[in-house]
């Protein structure tokens, strides 16, 4: 019995245009972009092979001698004698994945990271401002995030998460990098000849759709959903929306940090300080008035002095609770207003609120410990962190409790959810 | 391009605990200490509590340590090592094998 699955045939309006931005096997393109003789060559990534860790990334070369994502290093070099090991640079590798991120926020509002060097972003709309047709846009947004990066970058567009992210993976692998653009409404009929490995399923069901002899997502999609659903049950029926073209996976871009900013000229130049905590003050009133700081507090305040002589001069101030007291505020920058001694005087003064987070409360808990409890920890330890720009309190983490060396057993790892 | 696993801290964001810090002993022809310079003085050694030793890793940058559990005239209670390898002697704030596994235990169980 057919049973018609009760979504409508198109749940996206025409005009939807995501695409997915990819480059393979990140963390050892930005090896073998910054040492080109990695090229070709096995690559494993996690540390050396007498490591008691795991391989957190390998090239296409080691994974065909077996290694795995979560082997051993030590199963690694036995499997690939010849890998190159590397130690994985975390820090490197998120620094240049938020520089490709940056560079994504020129082209697109809504950006949404997936993972180093892969996210998706919509696009809809964003040709036509440009004066171009969707494709040219495409290709020269693929241009320039491949020449700023030097990376091999993989790029589609299409109507849906599902299908451009699908698009950027199959079609433009294998040495083929130009982008992709899968038309309006022909999201089935390409989906159709990829296999089924590319459902975002887990191994073990790709296994179960090959052993019933179903290979590509064109089969899945001529499958009754019912017939699905029974016997794959809620995977079966996400195989089966996706096969045929359905995805609502709507992007969720990242959020960037609010900042309130105020600026001011003052009336004549002066190098005294009561004019400058004047017009701080009014600066601050006028930035805690802001509606976006309703129910907000603040953490810190950057404040700058525009000097005559074209120099700039700036003080931040970190508070010990979050605020918004405007004369708590001003109580601690007048302290240091007064002991400046200006080299010329000051033409301009502004002032910027950031490090924003919820408003609260300080009154005695009943009860010493919970939720809320955490709550106030986390927060003290939030702005600690922030007063000092770097991690302040720390937990202590076994790191090799096997091992036989007092130094190797225990480490400190910054504290945090 | 391989890690050294012996680093300082950083790589992950880990800082390592228990850091071996070079220290001046004088000790007897045998190999035990008798006496440390402690804060700009040396002190004797007035008891070993505990001793062990740790080889390992001889495949490659072989470790090999005495160690003594020691306590100071003045009571202060010190754990020493002699490198043997390096012929050099480290303090290091670990308390022992077995009460470092004791601590474990009440780690994990809250």
């Amino acid at each position: 019995m057919d049973v018609s699955h009760p979504m409508p045939a198109t749940s996206h309006p025409p005009h939807t245009l995501v695409a997915c931005l990819a480059v393979p096997g990140f963390v050892v393109a930005l090896a073998r972009r910054d040492n080109p003789s990695l090229l070709r060559r096995p690559v494993v990534v996690g540390g050396s092979p007498e490591e008691h860790a795991r391989v957190t990334a390998c090239s296409r070369e080691a994974a065909e001698a077996g290694v795995t994502i979560g082997t051993t290093l030590r199963r690694a070099l036995a499997l690939c004698p010849k890998a190159v090991f590397l130690p994985l640079q975390e820090s490197y590798a998120a620094a240049e994945a938020t520089r490709i991120l940056d560079l994504l926020h020129l082209y697109s509002p809504a950006v949404e990271p997936i993972a180093p060097g892969h996210a998706h972003f919509d696009i809809r709309g964003l040709a036509k401002l440009a004066g171009m047709d969707d494709e040219t846009y495409l290709h020269d947004l693929h241009g320039s995030v491949a020449l700023s990066s030097g990376l091999p970058v993989q790029l589609a567009a299409a109507e849906t998460v599902f299908a451009a992210h699908a698009a950027a993976m199959t079609r433009t692998s294998g040495g083929e990098t130009r982008p992709v653009l899968v038309p309006p409404g022909q999201a089935r009929a390409f989906l159709s000849v990829l296999p089924v490995e590319a459902l975002p399923l887990s191994p073990e069901m790709h296994q179960r759709l090959r052993l019933f002899g179903v290979e590509t997502l064109g089969q899945v999609a001529a499958l009754p959903f019912a017939a699905l659903q029974a016997q794959f049950g809620h995977e079966g029926a996400r195989a089966w929306e996706l096969a045929t073209g359905h995805d609502d996976t709507a992007i969720v871009p990242v959020r960037d940090e609010l900042r309130i900013e105020a600026n001011v000229e003052l009336p004549a130049p002066t190098a005294s300080s009561e004019p400058l905590v004047a017009a701080t003050r009014g600066l601050l009133q006028r930035a805690l008035a802001e509606p976006a700081l309703r129910g907000q507090s603040v953490r810190r305040m950057d404040w700058r002095l525009g000097l005559e002589n074209g120099e700039q001069l700036s003080r931040r101030f970190v508070f010990r609770d979050p605020t918004t007291d405007a004369l708590r505020m001003l109580f601690l920058a007048r302290q240091r207003i007064e002991r400046l001694q200006l080299p010329a005087a000051a033409v301009e003064i502004g002032l910027t609120l950031s490090g924003l987070c919820s408003e609260y409360g300080h009154q005695s808990n009943l009860w010493p410990i919970g939720p809320r409890r955490q709550r106030e920890l986390q927060e003290a330890i939030d702005q600690l962190n922030t007063r000092e720009g770097a991690p302040q309190v720390f937990r202590i983490v076994e790191v090799q409790p096997w091992s036989r060396i007092p130094e190797r057993q225990l480490a400190l790892v910054a504290f945090g959810p | 391009m391989v890690t050294d696993p012996r680093t300082a801290a950083g790589a992950r964001g880990l800082r390592t605990l228990n850091e071996p810090v070079p220290a001046a002993v004088e000790a007897s022809p045998e190999g035990s200490p008798r006496a440390m310079l402690w804060r700009g003085a040396y002190r004797r050694v007035t008891t070993i509590h505990d001793r062990w030793r740790i080889d390992d890793e001889w495949w490659r940058d072989e470790i090999s340590r005495r160690y003594f559990a020691v306590e100071l005239e003045g009571g202060r209670r010190v754990t020493l090592y002699h490198d043997l390898v390096a012929d050099a002697w480290y303090a290091q704030p670990y308390a022992g094998p077995e009460e470092s596994r004791q601590l474990t235990k009440k780690r994990r169980a809250g």
